[in-house]
């Protein structure tokens, strides 16, 4: 009997101790405790161990840990869930697309008021970068990630197709007639490869066509959707020629096979990032800027470091890291480490710079594309309905179960019921 | 003195089976009172929620996307469960008639089950990939095809069917080869000397004595089916074009995609309150025409 109950009140002490684990950073002799939450692996979570070790050498009163929390595309439920639970981290790594769900939570910290210090030298960081942060009046994080869609192409197979490369002024006939001769059903070659999963990874290469022809997601004031206009239907009937018309298009499920299947020379040309170019090592690729028609505009996905109050002493401590972390010396060091684009202009005037464009191949095309991302995406709650309802319009059309304008016309009618109730 | 025994052994009882009330009750039956809760708010989870009464619910009524989930979701079940347990039951049958390397193949159908349900995924996402997947190119030799599977939205929902059927037969086999192991030898044996055939031995002696077991595997599976996610985020994530959003892949999307997390709570009470009528259902009639033997 008693040993029984030892054995309850020892097994109920240890759910209880499993429960109040996890919260232990807080400061010990005077040094702060800050805790980094990212998605990095292989050779960035090398980077960032890296990044945090130089940190805590130099700034003995503040200890930096930093912990991978698994696939950054489901960052935003993770760090939910820690909020709801009261034990969340100083600083975490999120997408651009939830900058306007986090700035709702009363954690987050709004830098606003920080990021006019001189020292931070705020308009340095590109355009999309300062915009994606931007929530109304607040400011929720700072810039972690840029990169922007550009084409990048194999040579190898346009030498054999016998056409020229990809040049600056392409138009989308251009790009259309070249993606057609790059097609050969025969050896399951395509001249393009799309995400056609309905996904914001499907949207947003529709952005930037759509920006190209003139066009935009929302009206001025986030009030009416405006992606069913003219420019949008132009947008959609290319996607819809050459993927039901052409077939010189593969479709990706969203699993991301058009990497591989780039690099087994399968496919021709791709709209896509920087991130993708170490996957290409098979590939004798170039980089050139995304055809156009009024424009060349493109589309660029900054993701932020976003903080959280955890009290005052390790709001500064976090401040101070996230400052360092993204001054242009870091910066640069960390896309000679990684390959990542800069994520401030300045890095570009740097004497190691050259350095940079010279280890990554065709990195200098993304980094100039930089300059062709005018426009961005809608920073709103809901921005969430409205991907998702363009997604699936989109995917409609590529799938041919569905016309360019009645597809939008439909979306933008759920996108419009969605602002109209504001939720 | 007794009333004292007694009392500690009531207090012994109790405490032996605390640790298991205590985790039923913080991740049981609290989430499903405030799940209750939730699904009369607003609330995204982020901030101070909203109450609005039953408006989730006359929502949800209304939400053609929702419909056609639930619609989808009896599909997959009608599906699902027939095939499974009927498949189970003929192959636990072929396999306890005693065939050479019968080892082999009992491991062989078990194996799914044990597979996690992410590496199914990728491996059907592989095997089932149009273009160049191995199904499409089997079945081209033949003269078939090809077909989108995941991505054609006319497939796709019948393709996530094949693909659990193959991963959770096996746990069906087990529980039947179980059963037709306690089937008496001597009932069999006083059939065959009525002179039974295999088909009239089968359908009178076995078949009634299988059903505790098929009982539970329908309402088990059926559960199973009704509930069917992780196959689905893994492979199609409700695609293409809302194909294979079922209830709770419609749930997920709604709380954690959109933050809709009372809109979402009011749905899955809505699929509470199915599971609920089909077990209720599935008893009431296995306790008319399912057989306990002692």
């Amino acid at each position: 009997m008693r040993r029984c109950f030892l054995l309850t009140a020892i097994l109920l002490l240890a759910m209880l101790a499993g429960g109040c684990g996890g919260s232990s950073s807080s400061s010990s002799n005077g040094v702060v405790n800050i805790t980094v939450w990212h998605g990095y692996e292989d050779v960035e979570g090398k980077a960032i161990k890296a990044a945090a070790n130089r940190f805590n050498q130099t700034h003995p009163n503040i200890h930096v840990t930093t912990q991978n929390y698994g696939n950054a595309d489901y960052a935003l439920q993770k760090v939910l869930t820690a909020i709801r639970a009261g034990s969340y981290p100083d600083i975490a790594y999120l997408y651009g697309s939830w900058a306007a769900n986090i700035a709702r939570s009363p954690t987050t910290v709004d830098l606003s008021d920080r990021i006019k210090d001189p020292s931070v030298d705020w308009n340095d960081f590109w355009p999309a970068e300062r915009q994606a942060v931007q929530v109304g009046d607040k400011v929720i994080g700072m810039p972690a990630l840029v990169d922007n869609l550009a084409l990048v192409y194999n040579k190898k197979l346009f030498d054999q197709a016998g056409i020229p490369y990809p040049t600056a002024d392409w138009t989308w006939d251009d790009f259309r007639a070249a993606a057609r001769q790059l097609t050969d059903p025969g050896a399951k070659q395509f001249g393009w490869a799309y995400v056609a999963d309905g996904s914001e990874d499907t949207v947003w290469r529709f952005d930037a066509l759509l920006w190209q022809a003139g066009g935009d997601i929302l009206n001025s004031d986030n009030s009416e959707a405006e992606f069913n206009s003219p420019a949008g239907v132009k947008a959609a009937t290319l996607l819809q020629q050459m993927a039901t018309v052409d077939h010189s298009v593969y479709l990706d499920n969203g699993n991301g096979n058009y990497a591989n299947l780039f690099n087994s020379g399968k496919i021709g040309m791709l709209f896509t990032g920087p991130w993708d170019l170490s996957g290409f090592p098979d590939v004798d690729y170039g980089v050139q800027v995304l055809p156009g028609d009024q424009n060349h505009q493109t589309i660029s996905g900054p993701d932020q470091w976003v903080l959280f109050n955890n009290g005052d002493q390790r709001t500064e401590a976090a401040w101070t890291f996230l400052k360092w972390f993204t001054s242009a010396q870091q910066s640069l060091q960390w896309s000679l480490d990684t390959g990542d684009l800069p994520i401030r202009a300045s890095v570009t005037e740097l004497p190691q710079y050259q350095q940079y464009v010279k280890r990554f191949p065709g990195v200098g095309t993304f980094v100039a594309n930089e300059a062709n991302a005018l426009k961005a995406r809608p920073v709103i709650p809901t921005y969430n309905e409205v991907s998702q309802a363009m997604g699936q319009a989109i995917q409609a059309v590529l799938l041919g179960k569905a016309q360019p304008q009645q597809a939008l016309d439909d979306a933008a009618q759920q996108v419009d019921d969605t602002l109209a109730s504001g939720q | 003195m007794i009333a004292r025994a007694a009392r500690s052994e009531h207090v012994s009882g109790w405490l032996f089976v605390l640790p298991a009330a205590v985790l039923i009750t913080v991740f049981g039956i609290i989430p499903i009172f405030w799940a209750l809760l939730l699904s009369f708010q607003q609330n995204d989870l982020l901030t101070a929620p909203t109450w609005v009464g039953t408006e989730n619910y006359r929502t949800l009524y209304h939400d053609p996307v929702f419909r056609d989930s639930v619609r989808r979701t009896l599909v997959y079940t009608i599906l699902f469960v027939p095939i499974s347990v009927g498949g189970a039951l003929a192959i636990a049958l072929l396999l306890d008639a005693r065939v050479r390397l019968s080892w082999f193949y009992r491991t062989a159908v078990f194996v799914p089950v044990a597979t996690s349900t992410v590496a199914t995924g990728i491996i059907f996402n592989l095997l089932l990939e149009p273009t160049y997947g191995i199904a499409n190119y089997l079945l081209g030799e033949v003269g078939l095809g090809p077909y989108g599977f995941f991505q054609d939205p006319d497939q796709a929902l019948y393709s996530v069917v094949a693909m659990t059927v193959w991963g959770w037969l096996g746990f069906d086999v087990i529980i039947y080869m179980a059963a037709l192991q306690g089937v008496p030898q001597d009932l069999l044996e006083a059939a065959r000397l009525d002179g039974a055939g295999r088909w009239a031995t089968f359908r009178h002696v076995v078949w009634p004595l299988l059903g505790p077991a098929t009982l539970f595997l329908i309402v088990w599976s059926t559960i199973n089916a009704l509930q069917v996610f992780d196959e689905i985020y893994v492979t199609t994530r409700g695609g293409p074009l809302h194909a294979t959003t079922v209830l709770v892949y419609y749930m997920f999307n709604q709380a954690f995609e959109l933050f809709h997390a009372g809109y979402a709570a009011a749905a899955a009470y809505v699929l509470f309150v199915i599971t609920l009528a089909f077990s209720l259902l599935q008893l009431w009639l296995g306790n008319r025409r399912v057989h306990y033997t002692s």
